[in-house]
């Protein structure tokens, strides 16, 4: 299993379960994300994108099926467990930014790490520099309503980052942006996905984003109708890991160098995607 | 998430919203204030009856007066019902290795003292010299009201210093001056023997002018008898007990001797007697009902602003469930949200609580000056005030702060 940041395994989510209005929103779903890929989730509204994200940042759990996320049975966890998993492993980022209003743009980012437990001192030192990869250090006593859109957003995902998640999940991020800030956004994520070799989890339904990312996952009514990682399969887990290896070389951080054993994960790639086929 | 950062948040939110922060402390401010308002009291009385007591006569007074027997046959008095002076002399001599001083008062008539073309109004008092000793308004210059001038009626009076200063300049010049008192329109001369030093009750002493309270003119008893024609017998006296005589015992020695020697064929009438102690538990029981009174009141409104912050605890829940879907979604564990609701609620009960502290003093104090002490209430009080403002804001913060904590994080963050 290691390499693969998320693993679902036949996935079924259904809501009211025993009552007569009982409703399976998700069909059994099967993928695998390795770790330091960029992929897009791309499906309608009411395709059961949102439920399948909330399941992937742990906000919920599966009612079938078993999901790993790095490693951990996430559909075993209680709620105390959730939020640790949240806490530790997952960084969102939403399309309303979702900052704590009254709250300085600093101590939005710290907020994770807060809840992390992480001494004052740490958490700010961290903060500010996080603000400084996203741009904004600046703004830091700013409040969020003294921010602008693409400002804010930056904010979020500056604080999604807070914990060193091993994924950043991000749901319609440039969907409250223009198209000259959701670029800015957008790089943003190039950039944290190249230079620290971040697992990132698009939601969206703008086609053009999605087609930026390593891959492309479609959905529609609760399955996964496509899955651009078949036809460039070997290239697309090549490309990732180039630009991992390119990562070590760049910045010698440990995590990325842990990233090395990827080759692995292609054959376990291709052999999920022939189970969802 | 330590507790100072929770106390940082909650502060900062209720900045945020500072008039409805102020409204719902209005309930535990006047709360916690009554609650401190009687505690200042209550020490303030303490301090007040302990000055009493410690006053002239103190636990040594003792007050005996006829009253309706509770199997009386009518409800009128008669003359014969009355205390005699007879019957006062002999109590006197039969007790009197117990007694210091005897205390007889007639009665009292506004009059109007004219000196020089000056005039003011007195009230004179028909009394004893022994009225004196017990009165805490000791002699200090020339000679009280002595027995003889009691037995021969003489017209002698005591003024009080203020008096003298008024109406002769000072208080050793005042003395063998003669005054004239104009009373129910005849005119009587007085030679002026003694001057008293006039001791306002504390109650008043700070509201009222000492110049214009102090215009008392006491004069012998029989003399007043006689010169208005007033009854001889009494209502009432009072004695001063030596300071070694138990008051108790000793009243109820002279209350079984009038009533056996005067009164055992009376059908309606008997004696009985208060000493300083009776009055002060009557003060005490009276002190006592009030305070259950505003104890009842305290308890209902820290039960209605309780409520009142529990209601606003929950509105704010409800505002900021988006807030606590990010928080969550960040990875709050419930116990953290948990923790911050009730801190914010425990902090509006406690600058409440402080807040009515400080009022509750103040209004204590306020009732004081009207006393004429002041005071501070226990340390205790104060504790309890502040652990009850805490206990409140955790009762009635804890449902709220659960229900917050409950939130499921997918409902909380799609709420708009």
């Amino acid at each position: 299993m290691a390499g693969y940041m998320i693993d679902a395994r036949h996935i079924i989510k259904r809501f009211y379960v025993g009552e007569p209005n009982e409703l399976e929103i998700l069909h059994g779903m099967d993928f695998k994300i390795p770790t330091g890929q960029f992929v897009s989730i791309v499906g309608q509204s009411g395709s059961g994108k949102s439920t399948l994200m909330n399941i992937i940042g742990a906000l919920d759990r599966p009612t079938e099926g078993e999901y790993f996320l790095n490693g951990t049975n996430v559909g075993l966890a209680n709620d105390k467990e959730l939020s640790e998993i949240r806490n530790r492993h997952i960084g969102f980022v939403f399309q309303n930014f979702n900052l704590i209003s009254r709250t300085s743009a600093l101590k939005n980012v710290e907020l994770p790490m807060m809840y992390a437990g992480v001494s004052a001192a740490d958490r700010k030192r961290h903060a500010l520099e996080l603000l400084e990869l996203v741009e904004m250090s600046d703004r830091a006593s700013h409040m969020p309503n003294e921010l602008s859109g693409g400002q804010k957003q930056r904010i979020a995902i500056a604080r999604a980052m807070a914990n060193d998640p091993a994924i950043i999940l991000a749901d319609e991020p440039t969907g409250a942006l223009d198209s000259r800030t959701g670029r800015m956004v957008m790089d943003l994520f190039h950039k944290l996905h190249r230079e620290q070799g971040k697992t990132i989890v698009l939601i969206t339904h703008n086609g053009e984003l999605a087609a930026e990312t390593e891959r492309i996952i479609t959905i529609s009514d609760g399955n996964i109708i496509s899955d651009s990682l078949p036809p460039e399969a070997a290239q697309g887990a090549q490309s990732t890991q180039d630009k991992q290896e390119q990562a070590v070389q760049n910045e010698q951080t440990q995590e990325t160098a842990a990233q090395g054993a990827q080759p692995r994960n292609e054959a376990e790639a291709v052999l999920s995607r022939k189970e969802v086929g | 998430m330590g507790l100072w950062e929770n106390i940082m948040l909650a502060i900062a939110g209720l900045k945020a919203n500072k008039m409805r922060s102020l409204l719902t402390m209005l309930g535990i401010i006047i709360g916690i204030s009554s609650v401190i308002t009687i505690s200042t009291l209550g020490a303030i009385m303490e301090s007040s009856v302990k000055g009493i007591f410690s006053s002239v006569g103190g636990a040594n007074m003792v007050g005996f007066g006829i009253h309706m027997k509770e199997d009386a046959q009518r409800d009128y008095y008669l003359d014969e019902d009355f205390i005699t002076f007879e019957m006062v002399d002999e109590v006197g001599e039969h007790f009197s290795e117990d007694i210091k001083a005897l205390s007889l008062y007639s009665g009292s008539q506004q009059g109007t003292v004219t000196i020089r073309r000056k005039e003011y109004d007195a009230q004179v008092y028909g009394v004893n010299g022994g009225y004196m000793l017990t009165n805490s308004s000791p002699v200090v210059a020339g000679r009280n009201i002595s027995d003889k001038d009691c037995d021969r009626g003489s017209t002698v009076c005591l003024i009080s210093q203020g008096q003298a200063k008024k109406l002769y300049g000072s208080t050793r010049t005042a003395i063998g001056k003669s005054l004239t008192v104009l009373i129910q329109g005849r005119m009587f001369e007085f030679t002026v023997v003694g001057i008293y030093e006039y001791k306002l009750p504390a109650m008043l002493s700070s509201f009222i002018d000492l110049d214009s309270w102090n215009s008392e003119v006491y004069i012998p008893y029989t003399t007043y008898v006689r010169m208005l024609d007033a009854s001889e017998d009494f209502y009432s006296f009072s004695v001063l007990t030596n300071e070694d005589v138990d008051a108790d015992a000793f009243c109820r020695e002279v209350t079984d001797y009038l009533n056996n020697s005067h009164y055992r064929d009376n059908d309606a009438i008997e004696v009985y007697y208060q000493t300083a102690q009776s009055q002060m538990d009557m003060i005490s029981e009276i002190l006592g009902v009030l305070s259950l009174a505003i104890s009842v009141i305290a308890g209902i409104s820290l039960l209605v602003g309780g409520i009142g912050v529990m209601n606003i605890m929950l509105v704010s829940v409800t505002e900021r469930t988006r807030e606590i879907g990010v928080r969550k979604a960040l990875g709050a564990p419930n116990s953290a949200i948990r923790t911050q609701f009730v801190t914010e609620s425990v902090i509006i009960c406690l600058i409440g609580g402080t807040i009515g502290i400080v009022v509750g003093i103040l209004m204590g104090n306020v009732a004081g000056l009207i006393i004429g002490t002041m005071a501070a209430p226990s340390i205790g009080s104060i504790f309890l005030a502040v652990g009850f403002s805490m206990a409140i804001g955790i009762f009635f913060g804890y449902y709220p702060a659960n229900k917050a904590a409950k939130l499921d994080p997918i409902e909380a963050l799609r709420y708009e």
